[in-house]
C-alpha cells in the first residue's frame, strides 16, 4: 500500500484522499491532438451507446523512418492505425475490409468479447473479403487495449508491417478522467534494408533463425509512428500515459530520466491504489497507464528510456542488448508551474476472484516455441472447461528465456510469481514469464464459450507453433 | 575438480572419443531402427528390470562424471547438475554447464517426457527446446525432426551414445524420471553459437546414424 505521503513527493496534493465526481464529456481532459499522437477512427452510428467504424487493412507506402519510404501494412493508410475510443457499455461495430494480399483477422487485444469476433486464426478473412465484428464492451473493463491481426502462422509479419492501432474503453466513472490530461503512447520497434523496406529476412537464413529464437526487434524505435518525438509538459504539470507495447519481440523496461511515475493501471484498467515506481517492464502485448508530472524547472528535459533488459538466451543475446535506447523527449515548457493537482490514493475497486471457488489447477509448462512439449494445432484442444469456472493456471518457463503469456478472451489476476504472493491486484491478459520461473494465475470463463488462444506473444514463436487452444463450452 | 578447458571443435570431439572409451561405451547395438515411441510395457521388459538397466547404464557411461556424483549413485551430488564454475567446461568462447538431470519440476528433467529425453540420447536435441513427439529422420524439417535444431553443448556425447538400442536409451530415461529422487539445484544455462551447434553436429563431423554396415574396410 503506497502511503499518501510517498504520493506527495512525486505530486503534491492538495488533499490525501478526494472526491472526484463523474466527469461529463465536455469536462474530460484531453491534451490537444498533435503530430505525435495516432488519428482516432470516426464514429458514423447516431445510435446512442453505439460506435460504428470502418477499417480497412491495406497496402500503402508511408515514410516510417524520417526521409525514407517504405512499404507498409496499414490500418486505414495510419501506423499506427487509428485509435477506437469507446465507453463501458458501448456496443461496437467494425466493418473491417481485408485489402491485404494475404488473409487476416483483427484481435482486438484483451477485450472481453464473443469468440466469433475475437478475430483469432479460426475466423481469417480472405484478401478482398470483409467482415463485421460486433462486441459490447463489459462495464468494469475501462483501459487500455489494442487490436492487431493474428492470422495463422502471419502474425508476426504482419504486425511488423504495419498493423497495429490503439483502443481505450473509458468508464463513467474515471477518477483521473476530470483533472488530468492524457497521452497515448504506442511503442514499436523496426528494422530496415537500404532501400527502405522493412527488413523480413529468409527463415532458412542465420539472421532469420535468431529473429525466430529471440522474436524479431529492430534497432529504430518508435512512438505512434514517430521517431524520438518531443512532447510538451508544464512545470508542475501532471499527464496521464496509456502506454501500448505493439513490438513483436522487444520488452521496454521503461524510464523517465529524473522522475518517478505513479503506476496506476495496467493491461485491464486501474489499480486499486497508484504505486510509486522508477521503472517498468514492459512485456510484448502489454499496456501500463502511469502518472508523470513536469518538471519543478520550467525548460528542463526528460527522456523516456529503454533500459537494458536480459530477456535473451546466452546463445542468441545480441551483442548490443546492453544499450540504453531513447524513446521520447519530455519537455517541460518556459510557462509558469501549474497549481498542484490532488490525486486520489483509491482508484477503483479490483475486487479478487474467488480462489476458493477454484475446479481445476492447470501447468502449462513454456519450452522454446512449445508449450507442454507440443506445437499449435488448430484441431486440438489443450485444455478444455466450463463456461463460468474458475481455475488456477500455473505457468512455468523451463528455458533461459523469457516468454510473455497472452491469454484470449478472459482477464486474469496474478496470484504469485515464483512462490511469491503479487503485492497488489490488477486486471492482465499478458504476464512476462522470465527465464526459468513459475507464474500462477487465476481466471473465471465468464460468458462466452468458445475456442480460445493462449500463447507466447513474442510473435515469432507464436507464429512457429508457441499457442494452445483452451475451449471453454456451455 | 579442476576448471575443464578446451578449444573447440577438434578438442572438443578427441575429448569425447576418450570419455566414450573410457566408460567401455559399446558400439552400434544390432537395433537400428528408429524411435519407435516405445515403452517398458511395448518392449515386454518389466519396469524394475528397465530401470536397474538403466542405472547400470548411467552408471557405466559416467553420467555423474559431468552431471554429479561421480559413479555414485550414493553421492548427494547424483546426478544434480553443476556446483559451481569448477565444473564448468569451457569450449572455445563457450562455457557449458551439465544440467540437473534429477526430475525436479523447476530445476530438472521433472516437465520432459521420456520421449524428450529419449530424443536427446539419440538426435542430441535440447528437451526444452524440442517437442514431444516421435522422429522419425535426421533431416532437419523432415519427420518430425526440427527445422532449426537445437543440440545439446559439447562435450555431451550423445553422438556416440545414440548408438544404443532403442531399450537402453528409454531404459536411461526411465530410470532418470522414475527412479532418480528430485533435488532442486538450477544450473544456469550454457553458452553456444547462436545456431546452437547446428554447424558442428553434421554427419561430416560426426558420422551418421545408424552407423555404417558391418563390416567396413577397417572391419573383419
Amino acid at each position: 500500500m503506497l502511503h499518501p505521503q510517498r504520493l506527495l513527493a512525486l505530486l503534491p496534493l492538495s488533499l490525501s484522499l478526494v472526491a472526484i465526481s463523474a466527469p461529463s464529456e465536455r469536462m474530460r481532459s484531453r491534451l490537444p491532438k498533435g503530430d505525435a499522437d495516432p488519428p482516432a477512427l470516426i464514429n458514423i452510428s447516431r445510435k446512442p451507446k453505439t460506435v460504428e467504424v470502418n477499417i480497412t487493412a491495406g497496402v500503402t507506402t508511408l515514410s516510417l523512418m524520417p526521409g525514407v519510404k517504405s512499404e507498409v501494412f496499414a490500418y486505414n493508410g495510419h501506423v499506427p492505425g487509428p485509435t477506437l475510443d469507446v465507453r463501458e457499455g458501448d456496443h461496437v461495430i467494425v466493418h473491417f475490409h481485408n485489402n491485404l494480399p494475404e488473409p487476416t483477422t483483427v484481435h482486438w487485444h484483451g477485450i472481453h468479447l464473443p469468440f466469433e469476433s475475437d478475430g483469432s486464426p479460426f475466423h481469417p478473412i480472405k484478401p478482398g473479403e470483409s467482415h463485421d465484428y460486433e462486441f459490447t464492451v463489459r462495464p468494469g473493463t475501462a483501459g487500455t487495449y489494442w487490436y492487431h491481426p493474428h492470422p495463422d502462422r502471419r502474425t508476426g509479419f504482419a504486425i511488423g508491417k504495419g498493423l497495429f492501432g490503439a483502443i481505450i474503453v473509458r468508464a463513467a466513472d474515471d477518477p483521473l478522467a476530470a483533472t488530468i490530461p492524457e497521452r497515448l503512447l504506442v511503442l514499436s520497434d523496426n528494422r530496415f534494408l537500404q532501400d527502405g523496406s522493412i527488413d523480413f529476412p529468409d527463415a532458412a537464413s542465420a539472421h532469420g533463425g535468431i529473429d525466430e529464437e529471440n522474436g524479431r526487434e529492430g534497432p529504430v524505435l518508435f512512438v505512434n509512428g514517430h521517431v524520438s518525438p518531443t512532447l510538451s509538459i508544464r512545470s508542475g504539470e501532471v499527464q496521464r500515459w496509456r502506454i501500448i507495447n505493439a513490438s513483436a519481440g522487444r520488452i521496454y523496461r521503461i524510464a523517465l530520466s529524473g522522475h518517478t511515475m505513479l503506476h496506476i493501471g495496467s493491461d485491464g484498467g486501474l489499480f486499486e491504489t497508484p504505486r510509486e515506481v522508477k521503472e517498468l517492464l514492459l512485456t510484448t502485448g502489454e499496456r501500463v497507464e502511469i502518472l508523470v508530472r513536469g518538471s519543478d524547472a520550467p525548460g528542463a528535459k526528460a527522456v523516456l528510456q529503454d533500459l537494458p533488459y536480459d530477456r535473451y538466451a546466452p546463445q542468441t543475446r545480441p551483442k548490443d542488448w546492453k544499450t540504453t535506447l531513447d524513446l521520447l523527449t519530455l519537455q517541460t515548457t518556459g510557462e509558469s508551474p501549474v497549481e498542484p493537482i490532488a490525486i486520489p490514493t483509491h482508484l477503483r475497486a479490483v475486487p479478487p476472484l474467488d480462489t476458493t471457488k477454484v475446479s481445476a489447477v492447470r501447468t502449462v509448462v513454456f519450452g522454446q516455441g512449445m508449450i507442454n512439449g507440443k506445437t499449435m494445432d488448430m484441431a486440438r484442444v489443450d485444455v478444455s472447461a466450463k463456461v463460468g469456472a474458475t481455475e488456477i493456471w500455473e505457468i512455468e518457463n523451463v528455458v533461459g528465456m523469457d516468454h510473455p503469456f497472452h491469454l484470449h478472451g478472459f482477464q486474469f489476476q496474478v496470484l504469485d510469481r515464483d512462490g511469491v504472493a503479487e503485492p497488489y491486484r490488477s486486471w492482465k491478459d499478458m504476464l512476462n514469464i522470465p527465464k526459468h520461473s513459475t507464474a500462477r494465475i487465476i481466471v473465471r470463463y465468464d460468458d462466452y464459450p468458445g475456442k480460445w488462444m493462449f500463447h507466447c506473444h513474442i510473435l515469432d514463436h507464436e507464429d512457429h507453433g508457441m499457442m494452445g487452444v483452451l475451449e471453454v463450452r456451455q | 575438480m579442476t576448471r575443464r578447458s578446451m578449444r573447440f571443435p577438434q578438442h572438443a570431439l578427441s575429448f569425447l572419443a576418450v570419455c566414450v572409451i573410457a566408460s567401455g561405451c559399446s558400439p552400434a547395438g544390432s537395433s537400428m531402427s528408429f524411435a519407435s515411441g516405445g515403452t517398458a510395457a511395448r518392449n515386454g521388459v518389466a519396469q524394475q528390470d528397465q530401470i536397474a538397466r538403466g542405472r547400470f547404464l548411467v552408471i557405466s557411461h559416467d553420467c555423474g562424471g559431468c552431471h554429479g556424483g561421480g559413479s555414485d549413485p550414493a553421492s548427494n551430488r547424483w546426478l544434480t547438475g553443476v556446483k559451481d564454475s569448477t565444473d564448468e567446461f569451457h569450449i572455445g568462447p563457450f562455457i557449458t554447464r551439465p544440467k540437473n538431470l534429477t526430475p525436479d519440476n523447476a530445476t530438472g528433467m521433472g516437465r520432459f517426457s521420456e520421449r524428450q529425453i529419449f530424443n536427446s540420447l539419440r538426435y542430441g536435441l535440447r528437451p526444452e527446446e524440442t517437442p514431444d513427439v516421435e522422429i522419425t529422420s535426421t533431416t532437419p524439417g523432415q519427420g518430425n525432426f526440427p527445422a532449426h535444431p537445437h543440440y545439446l553443448a559439447p562435450p555431451m556425447p550423445w553422438m556416440a551414445w545414440r548408438h544404443m538400442p532403442d531399450q537402453d536409451l528409454w531404459a536411461i530415461a526411465a530410470y532418470l524420471k522414475k527412479a532418480v529422487k528430485p533435488v532442486r539445484n538450477r544450473v544456469e544455462d550454457s553458452e553456444g553459437p547462436p545456431d546452437f551447434w547446428a554447424s558442428e553436429m553434421t554427419p561430416a563431423k560426426i558420422g551418421s546414424y545408424p552407423a555404417a554396415a558391418f563390416p567396413t574396410a577397417n572391419e573383419h
